[in-house]
């Protein structure tokens, strides 16, 4: 197989695209689709600071990589969840590539503010990941807020956009469907949130990593077997592999057609925002979720007789 | 013989008749994109042909959390 620009022998075969390329081709051809992906949607410009979550995969370290290279101002934000094994793993791929690099990182360690993963999971009677993710998103918004931060981007990728599209479309979630996309302007209380990894696949983002050396956390997460997520996305990686380009002409349909219709509906039916009167992040019932979250954790945590301080035990 | 180490699985296989990188994929129930092909520094696409004495990294792309 040769790539498609050059001829040289490729490295990267992209059926999607009826394409291949060498692994120099491919770097242009991955830095073109986040630049489009920055120019067509208005995610980010120049001068503005830009907070960086970073989880520790391939997306997320990938896309501070390509950033930084295109010379944008920014920082990245480690969430430790406290998770044994997991978290010091991931939060060490973290920290080693910043130092690499050269990058500014900001880290945030749940359990200094009361609410570890394995105490969410223990004490809170609802789905771990919707929970971890409610909080995440939380200190990814706060951080940016108080930092002065005017752009928070992550590293969402085409795959992960079309199985959360699918997953709303299924529950014909209006207030989701009418916000979802690669760009959510900042507004009451928000940082403005950007996706500029919406045209790329994980396969993608992979060969990116690979190719730049990247070092990445591979492990799954302990808590996440199960998760729909990933069901959808296996769902949807059959389509692509009968029908290649379905996601994101599935994607970009939504975008030009679907979204602006929910979003008429929505404006309609949406609930007003007011500061959280404990942490002053936006929330529409008094005390945000988060919040809510940390004072049931520690009123069950307090009420644990086998998480009581004692002797033999910290 | 090759021997094939797959990722995040830390599972390691051998295989003693394998011609092309898309044997090797049909072979492990992964398409063609679902993961990387890995021989030393190099990556492969499905056409590469595979040799006796090859070591094979598969790395799976798709992230679960």
């Amino acid at each position: 197989m040769k790539c498609r620009k050059c001829k040289a022998p490729a490295e990267v075969s992209l059926p999607s695209h009826n394409t291949a390329f060498c692994r120099e081709c491919f770097s242009i051809y991955f830095t073109r689709q986040v630049e489009k992906a920055i120019r067509h949607h208005s995610l980010i410009k120049y001068g503005e600071r830009v907070l960086v979550a970073l989880s520790g995969g391939k997306d997320s370290l990938g896309l501070m990589l390509e950033l930084s290279r295109l010379e944008y101002d920014v920082t990245g934000l480690h969430v430790d969840l406290g998770i044994p094994v997991s978290s010091p793993a991931a939060r060490a791929k973290v920290e080693g590539f910043c130092e690499r690099h050269g990058l500014k990182l900001h880290v945030v360690e749940l359990a200094k503010h009361g609410l570890p993963i394995p105490d969410v999971k223990q004490y809170i009677n609802r789905p771990v990941c919707s929970a971890c993710g409610k909080i995440k998103r939380h200190w990814f918004n706060r951080v940016a807020l108080e930092g002065g931060f005017q752009v928070l981007a992550t590293g969402h990728n085409l795959d992960d956009e079309v199985a959360r599209l699918f997953a709303n479309t299924l529950r014909w979630d209006a207030g989701y469907l009418s916000d979802q996309g690669p760009c959510l302007e900042a507004e009451s209380g928000f940082a403005r949130k950007i996706k500029p990894l919406y045209r790329l696949t994980e396969f993608e983002t992979a060969c990116y990593a690979f190719i730049n050396g990247i070092e990445i956390h591979t492990a799954p997460c302990p808590y996440s077997s199960g998760a729909s997520f990933t069901g959808h996305k296996q769902l949807w990686a059959n389509l692509e592999y009968t029908s290649p380009g379905t996601k994101i002409a599935f994607y970009d349909g939504f975008l030009k057609r679907g979204r602006p219709a929910f979003a008429l509906v929505d404006q309609e039916t949406g609930a007003p925002l007011a500061p959280c009167e404990t942490c002053a992040s936006p929330t529409s019932t008094g005390v945000c979720g988060v919040c809510r979250l940390g004072i049931t954790v520690a009123e069950r945590r307090a009420a644990d007789p086998g998480r009581q301080p004692g002797p033999g035990k910290d | 013989m090759i021997t094939v180490f797959i990722e995040p699985d830390n599972e390691t296989m051998t295989f003693v008749r394998l011609n092309t990188v898309l044997m090797l994929q049909r072979r492990l129930g992964l398409r063609v994109n679902d993961a990387l092909v890995i021989r030393g520094e190099e990556l492969l696409t499905p056409d590469c042909q595979l040799k006796d004495g090859d070591q094979i990294r598969v790395r799976k792309v798709m992230s679960t959390g």
